[in-house]
């Protein structure tokens, strides 16, 4: 029993992790209906940044969330200007071939940078543990789920209280209707995807301190996410949120109960069972295209 | 999209080809030299750095040619292409040594087995629309990887299968797995060519183009991406168990690794997608690329840049890839200074068929062909149709009228199965038809226009008229398209509403009007009991709206039954009996068309106080 609480638990925070890096992607394509397949790059970007801030200053990995974020903003900003913005209104497929180039791209540059070998960020506290009762929690993986979550408790301020994040999700219902209104929809885009990519360089913070990493890890990261977003049903922020503990626990019961070995594959496996009864996702609608146009 | 062209040379900017220089003539041309010294390369050089270059340049090229069905042709993109090369590099390997024999013998196998993944992917992946498929395709990619590293007993991990060594001559080493490979690709390209032709590319495409649309036509687009997504793959998974043999080693890092799709991908980009040369061309220019920057730039992250800067490159500024870009520049050259045949006048084009006798309007019988009882449907907060219930008599040429917003459109989408309805029912010809798919209702014998035509745009006009199908059935997905009965059709619907003339434009190149002629065509090839058109005469000119009520009298004397959503009040009253008045999603009046007219409710709500048809009304 203990040890299904236990499992239960870190499952619960791995997902709140993968929530935080679902999110960004789920927006983006909600907003712009593109499908970021650079995301998987950009988080791994991040924990390269973070790994290097780190081993010049001593600085703890998950404190540098606050350089990685800003820093990962600025770059989503200009990824979108000098790439995506010419193809916004392309068909949907360009944007997913665009955006794997992209990560092609950043994976190459992140293997002269850094070498081709796995990185790890070890934390002071990297092997201390919690101990409640009985159960016994890394203090990395508590630190990380609770940072996660509070991040995505920030960007769901952002979207609901502040004007940009009106305009964000005016965008994303209708955006001709919000460019009658004012809003520059092109501008808008750039910033969602500025915060998307973002919350990439948060949730890359992260995952430095709980995971090794090298470059080619980003395949891993973005074919999980992506699992994510369509077991929870495309462009939904809840759904991702749902999505994400699922795989999250799902992860953690296989590594305590079957093997480690099989721990990226049985989640893989639910999306695909889920997605047989369920063909749009959990949450997820066939949307509502305009018949007429 | 914005597209920048890159600045020409003067001379080349101003070169004009000779007669002989057509881009269809410059295409077998090249086609056939490479197709000789492909044959013959072995026989000529010994060189076998050349020979693997090919040989990798085939595999690529089998891989490509597959994808362009599903991406190409279906516009669904697959980032697991490669993933079918690893299936059948393994299930060749695995056959081989567990079950013994030469790999060769497993090919077709391996062809199978293939072809089985893709049915079963594209079962779970192409029920939902959009973006989902693309995803699962790199699921399904790193879900066979993470299988092949544990699953020991069958693949032996990370260590790998070794396959049995050849057997034959080592003077010829690479012959068997060179013309083997230039096999395949030769049978894929000729599937390839006989898919684009055939109905059911014809589908595919009009999925690619529009899948609402091609839903409401017939288009039984489940099935169709389905099967379009195992087309693309047998053959792939047969050049893998080639590629396995000849590496004579399949371990998962190689046979499932994302680059294979990666380079698969940037072959039909760059080659030009939805070609039948596009993606081989493509293959035959990646692959040495490939060898290029492994040799000589360092390989590994180099690589990486080269693939992923191509690919974006080839995204932004020439998206739709070499092989139309040259067959554009060759075209244009040709014939510049010709004026097209779209922007010739319209009257010289469609030549009105006088009658002296006025045609038979068919007596309208008192049975309805189409009923809708009770139907409702919300979005969110607004109640678009709320309760409407009328019915459509056998034979008649029905007008539903009624302000905007009074959800006219709104019922179409509700009858053609665009849109599920919230409450009521919906019977046609006799059987309920509201949990029915669009395409069975097509089939049933309802056909629909769009308010605002959607033809599929890339299609030329006789291929959008060939697009739709009457029934499902496999034998007519093998139909050919492009010549033949179902061409000869086409033609004489498009001859029916004086549009012949066109049949090779593109469709994106007609005017408003014309477009609205060729959709009723397109319609018309559904050879439905029952059309519903919206809006025929909106916004098209006085010449083209006579000419369409002339071709709705027409085909109703000929037994058609017509539902018809018009703002053009002299059109209306002048062609259609009976009339029904929709207000606020509900029906308000109904009878004959001086009824309507003296109607006070209808006076009140549309038509307006002062209502009088001065003009005359439309005769035929």
């Amino acid at each position: 029993m203990t040890e299904f609480v236990q499992t239960l638990i870190l499952g619960l925070l791995v997902g709140g992790v993968y929530a935080l890096l679902a999110s960004g992607l789920t927006l983006i394509f909600g907003v712009m209906n593109v499908i970021n397949i650079a995301h998987g790059a950009f988080l791994i970007l991040a924990a390269f940044i973070t790994y290097s801030i780190w081993s010049a200053t001593g600085l703890d990995p998950l404190a540098a969330i606050l350089i990685t974020t800003p820093a990962m903003f600025v770059f989503g900003w200009i990824v979108y200007n000098v790439t995506l913005r010419r193809i916004r209104t392309g068909p949907a497929a360009a944007t997913v071939l665009l955006t794997f180039g992209l990560a092609l791209v950043v994976e190459g540059l992140m293997g002269i940078t850094w070498g081709n070998t796995a990185h790890a960020v070890t934390a002071p506290y990297f092997n201390e543990s919690f101990h409640l009762g009985s159960l016994f929690l890394p203090k990395a993986q508590v630190y990380g789920g609770i940072i996660a979550i509070a991040v995505l408790a920030v960007l769901w301020i952002v979207l609901t209280q502040t004007w940009l994040g009106r305009a964000i999700r005016a965008a994303a219902v209708n955006p001709q209707g919000a460019a009658l209104v004012g809003v520059n929809v092109s501008g808008v885009a750039a910033a969602t995807f500025a915060v998307g990519v973002a919350s990439a360089g948060a949730g890359g913070s992260i995952v430095s301190v709980l995971y090794p990493f090298l470059p080619g890890s980003h395949y891993v990261w973005i074919s999980r996410l992506l699992g994510i977003i369509v077991l929870g049903g495309m462009g939904s922020l809840p759904g991702a949120l749902i999505g994400s503990l699922m795989l999250g626990i799902a992860e953690t019961m296989t590594v305590t109960y079957i093997s480690p070995a099989w721990a990226t594959a049985v989640p893989y496996a639910l999306v695909f069972v889920v997605l047989l009864i369920r063909p749009n996702g959990i949450l997820g609608t066939r949307l509502r295209e305009d018949v007429v146009t | 999209m914005r597209t920048k062209t890159i600045a020409m040379p003067r001379a080349v900017a101003d070169w004009v080809p000779p007669e002989w220089v057509t881009s269809r003539g410059v295409r077998y041309g090249i086609v056939g030299v490479a197709a000789i010294l492909l044959l013959v390369y072995p026989l000529l050089s010994d060189d076998r750095y050349y020979q693997n270059m090919i040989i990798l340049s085939l595999v690529f090229a089998v891989g490509a040619t597959g994808l362009n069905i599903i991406t190409g042709y279906g516009g669904y993109v697959s980032l697991g292409q490669g993933a079918f090369i690893g299936l059948g590099g393994y299930t060749a390997a695995i056959l081989s040594t567990k079950v013994g024999g030469n790999p060769f013998v497993w090919v077709p196998a391996a062809g199978v087995v293939a072809g089985l993944f893709a049915a079963l992917l594209g079962m779970i992946a192409m029920r939902a629309r959009g973006h989902t498929f693309v995803i699962l395709t790199i699921v399904f990619l790193f879900l066979l990887q993470i299988v092949s590293i544990n699953w020991r007993v069958l693949t032996n991990g990370t260590a790998g299968l070794t396959t049995p060594l050849p057997t034959w001559s080592v003077d010829i080493a690479n012959w068997p797995f060179y013309y083997a490979l230039l096999g395949l690709l030769v049978l894929s390209i000729a599937m390839s060519w006989w898919i684009r032709r055939s109905k059911f590319g014809m589908g595919l495409v009009a999925i690619r183009e529009d899948e609402d649309k091609a839903e409401t036509v017939g288009v039984n687009t489940p099935v169709y991406k389905i099967l379009g997504f195992v087309a693309s793959t047998v053959f792939v998974g047969m050049a893998g168990a080639v590629y396995g043999y000849y590496l004579s080693f399949v371990d998962p890092l190689g046979m499932f690794n994302i680059l294979l799709s990666v380079q698969i991908i940037l072959s039909v980009l760059l080659g030009g997608r939805g070609t039948l040369w596009g993606p081989v061309l493509g293959a035959f220019i990646v692959e040495p690329l490939n060898e290029f920057a492994n040799n000589s730039l360092g390989g590994g992250n180099v690589r990486l840049l080269v693939f992923g800067g191509l690919m974006a490159l080839v995204v932004l500024f020439m998206p739709r890839g070499i092989v139309p870009a040259i067959t554009e520049f060759i075209e244009g050259r040709r014939t510049r200074g010709r004026a097209g045949l779209v922007g010739e006048r319209l009257g010289a084009a469609i030549e009105l068929k006088k009658r002296d006798v006025p045609l038979a309007r068919p007596a309208i019988s008192a049975q309805m062909l189409l009923e809708v009882k009770n139907v409702s449907k919300r979005f969110g907060g607004l109640q678009a149709v709320d309760g409407a219930s009328f019915g459509v008599p056998q034979a008649s040429i029905t007008a539903l009228i009624g302000p905007n917003g009074s959800g006219k459109t709104t019922l179409f989408n509700l009858i053609d199965g665009t849109m599920s309805l919230d409450r009521g029912e919906v019977w046609f010809d006799g059987r309920q038809i509201d949990r029915m798919k669009p395409w069975n209702r097509a089939h049933a014998g309802i056909g629909r226009t769009f308010q605002i035509t959607r033809l599929f745009r890339e299609m030329t006009v006789l291929e959008n008229v060939v697009a739709p199908v009457r029934e499902f059935k496999l034998r007519q997905l093998g139909a050919d398209a492009v010549s033949g009965h179902e061409a000869e059709r086409a033609e004489q619907l498009l001859d029916f509403v004086g549009m012949l003339k066109y049949r090779d434009a593109r469709a994106s190149a007609l005017s408003y009007g014309q477009q609205k002629l060729v959709e009723l065509a397109q319609v018309l090839m559904l050879d439905p009991k029952l059309i519903l058109l919206d809006e025929p005469a909106g916004g098209i000119n006085p010449t083209l709206i006579e000419r369409m009520g002339e071709v709705i009298k027409e085909l109703n004397s000929r037994g058609k039954t017509f539902l018809i959503v018009e703002h053009n009040m002299p059109f209306v009253l002048g062609l259609c009996d009976p009339v029904r008045v929709l207000g606020r999603g509900q029906l308000m009046a109904q009878g004959t068309p001086l009824e309507i007219q003296k109607d006070p409710r209808v006076l009140d709500a549309y038509l307006g106080e002062d209502f009088a048809v001065e003009e005359e009304p439309v005769k035929a």
